[in-house]
């Protein structure tokens, strides 16, 4: 307990000072969040978006910065760590690896929900978007980011062993924003676009956090309707099928040595 | 006492798509006592840097054990680890958008070191003894490339590991910079009482730091021996002939065996006498070629030559059955030769 305490508070401690020395980017970069906000919403809403229609759409959306921070973290920093030789290192400790890339997943979620409280406060009070913050939203929530991860460890298990991975995560993560249903309805997708868009990461968790947090539904109803089920099914696939390809990538990377600069 | 690393029958097959298959590293043998200085020396791609990342547990062996101070690396991962630190080769192994002070504490704590207050007496140690106290709070991404392997060799023993492996650590370091990381390594060494196992090209740094040598060719080990042994084996058979003016390379060719260089505008032969050329041989070679003859000596051999002559011999018997043999009668027995 102690031990995972001390890694987690080393994570974030390296996290942030790293950011801090990037503050510059990370500070465009938020500004440039908010504004792809706006300008989508208005594109969407046909240049008239009301705080109504927005507050469904910007939950989705920063669901989706979650998703994004997770899954870049996760191959982009794999990649950069291997070439830096800073993985090697962190593979050079007596302590478990899950030990230390959970670690790494809970300080990099503490960092991007700094990152979504920031935008999201200034995005709701610039453009008057009411998101009530509602108890019953938080469990949702969670299994909506267990989920994220679960998908960004997959990527990372995955970027272990195919170096194009990383790419492909980029593409990804831009897609997402348009098949996630931040802007664009699911339903309204034709049936095997959408059956796709379902079963990626974080589509059906913006879908019941909305429910429950814009629509005042309740847990129970929203478990009835089976959409929290299949959440919950849904984060369970996400986390073991993303723990497990981790696993296999870091042995395939061990037995290639791929952990390192090659 | 136990040994340091013990290596047994390690191998290492890099296996690729298309069929060509990489064995890096084949049935190695080897010990490293403790407290000792132990160089591997070899070609690029002789398996130098795969051997240590398997003792890192960093590259996963084809078959064989490493132990460190008795743990298997495969097995005990865990006490494994914790005795070893290394800096590997052509990477920059901290973070350099942090300080050094911020990398060692960080790399501390990933290392298992607990307390804080430990922690820090250490980090200021090594930084005030690597001379880097003073710019610690400097990103390491903007200091000179000696001060950043300074930094990573900090952070390689920042949880005080008894076994410490730097796979080239004067790699790109200037001299001055290059001097103070070899002092430092036999001071690691000789008053801390750590095993050190480096890699290196500059031969002349391995004879002058190493207790022992491995040379390492296409995964194997054609010898295996104190450094000191390995320069008296060749010491009596390597001749230097030293000739006026500039000699040109057809008639340099009477001397088989020998290589020819430039010094103040003579022509300097150097290589080894046998049964084949004596001593003898070689002045009267000289004179019916003509050639003005200053001077034949016994040359003080180098690690260097026998690096080159090892490796050469390895290429020409590459191939044959038993591998590698020395000439049993022109050597003192007990070379240890790897086939
Ligand atoms: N991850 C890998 N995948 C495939 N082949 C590899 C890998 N790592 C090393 N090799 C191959 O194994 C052989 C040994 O490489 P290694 O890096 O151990 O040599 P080295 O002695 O350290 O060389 P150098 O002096 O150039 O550093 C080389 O032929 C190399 O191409
Ligand atoms: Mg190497």
């Amino acid at each position: 307990m102690v031990v995972a305490g001390t890694v987690l508070l080393n994570e974030c401690q390296k996290r942030l000072i790293i950011m801090w020395s990037y503050r510059f980017n990370f500070m465009l970069e938020t500004f440039m969040i908010g504004f792809l906000f706006v300008g989508i919403s208005f594109f969407v809403s046909g240049g008239r978006p009301t705080p109504e229609q927005m507050a469904p759409a910007l939950l989705g959306y920063l669901t989706w910065f979650f998703a994004v921070f997770a899954i870049s973290d996760m191959s982009q920093g794999i990649r950069e760590e291997t070439q830096t030789g800073t993985l090697e290192q962190m593979y050079m400790s007596p302590l478990p690896s899950g030990l230390l890339l959970a670690g790494r997943s809970v300080a990099s979620l503490f960092i991007s929900s700094a990152m979504v409280i920031l935008i999201g406060g200034i995005l709701m009070l610039a453009l008057g978007i009411r998101i009530p913050v509602r108890i019953e939203g938080v469990p949702v929530f969670a299994l909506t980011i267990v989920g994220l991860y679960g998908f960004a460890f997959f990527m990372g298990g995955a970027t272990l062993v195919f170096k194009q991975v990383n790419a492909l995560s980029n593409l990804l993560t831009n897609m997402l924003l348009f098949l996630n249903g931040s802007f664009l309805t699911v339903e309204r997708m034709p049936g095997w676009l959408e059956g796709f868009a379902r079963s990626l990461p974080s589509t059906q968790g913006i879908d019941v956090l909305r429910r429950v947090v814009l629509d005042d539904l309740s847990l129970a109803s929203v478990w009835q309707d089976g959409s929290l089920v299949w959440l919950t099914v849904h984060t369970a696939v996400f986390l073991f099928a993303g723990w497990g390809v981790f696993l296999w990538g870091e042995r395939v990377a061990r037995r290639r040595g791929l952990l390192g600069q090659y | 006492m136990k040994s340091a690393i013990e290596i047994r029958s390690l191998s290492k097959t890099f296996r690729s798509r298309g069929g060509n298959d990489v064995e890096a590293v084949s049935r190695l043998d080897l010990t490293v006592e403790p407290g000792q200085v132990f160089g591997f020396l070899g070609s690029n791609g002789a398996g130098k840097t795969t051997t240590l990342k398997m003792a890192c547990g960093l590259v996963m062996p084809t078959t064989g054990t490493v132990r460190l101070n008795g743990y298997d690396v495969g097995r005990q991962r865990g006490p494994a680890m914790r005795q070893i630190g290394a800096v590997l080769e052509g990477t920059r192994n901290v973070y350099w958008r942090m300080n050094a002070w911020q990398n060692l504490l960080y790399f501390g704590r990933i290392k298992g070191v607990s307390s804080t207050k430990l922690l820090k007496a250490r980090a200021e140690r090594l930084l005030r003894e690597l001379d880097l106290w003073e710019r610690r709070k400097d990103p390491v991404g903007e200091f000179s490339r000696g001060m950043q392997q300074k930094v990573a060799i900090a952070a390689a023993l920042i949880a005080d590991p008894p076994i410490v492996l730097l796979d080239e650590p004067a790699l790109g370091l200037d001299v001055q910079a290059s001097r103070t990381v070899q002092e430092w390594i036999i001071q690691l060494a000789k008053e801390r009482g750590k095993t050190v196992v480096l890699t290196t090209h500059q031969l002349d740094m391995a004879e002058s730091l190493c207790d022992r040598v491995a040379i390492m060719s296409h995964g194997r080990l054609l010898a295996h021996r104190s450094t000191g042994e390995l320069l008296d084996l060749f010491r009596r058979e390597f001749y230097q002939v030293r000739l006026r003016g500039v000699v040109e390379a057809e008639k340099t060719g009477a001397f088989p065996g020998f290589t020819a260089s430039r010094e103040n505008g003579h022509t300097v032969l150097a290589g080894e006498v046998g049964e084949e050329l004596s001593v003898f041989d070689l002045v009267e070679r000289a004179r019916a070629a003509g050639m003005d003859l200053i001077s034949v000596s016994p040359a003080e051999p180098n690690l260097e030559e026998i690096f080159v002559e090892l490796i050469e011999r390895a290429k020409e018997t590459a191939g044959q059955d038993g591998g590698l043999e020395l000439d049993a009668g022109a050597r003192p027995a007990g070379i240890e030769i790897r086939g």
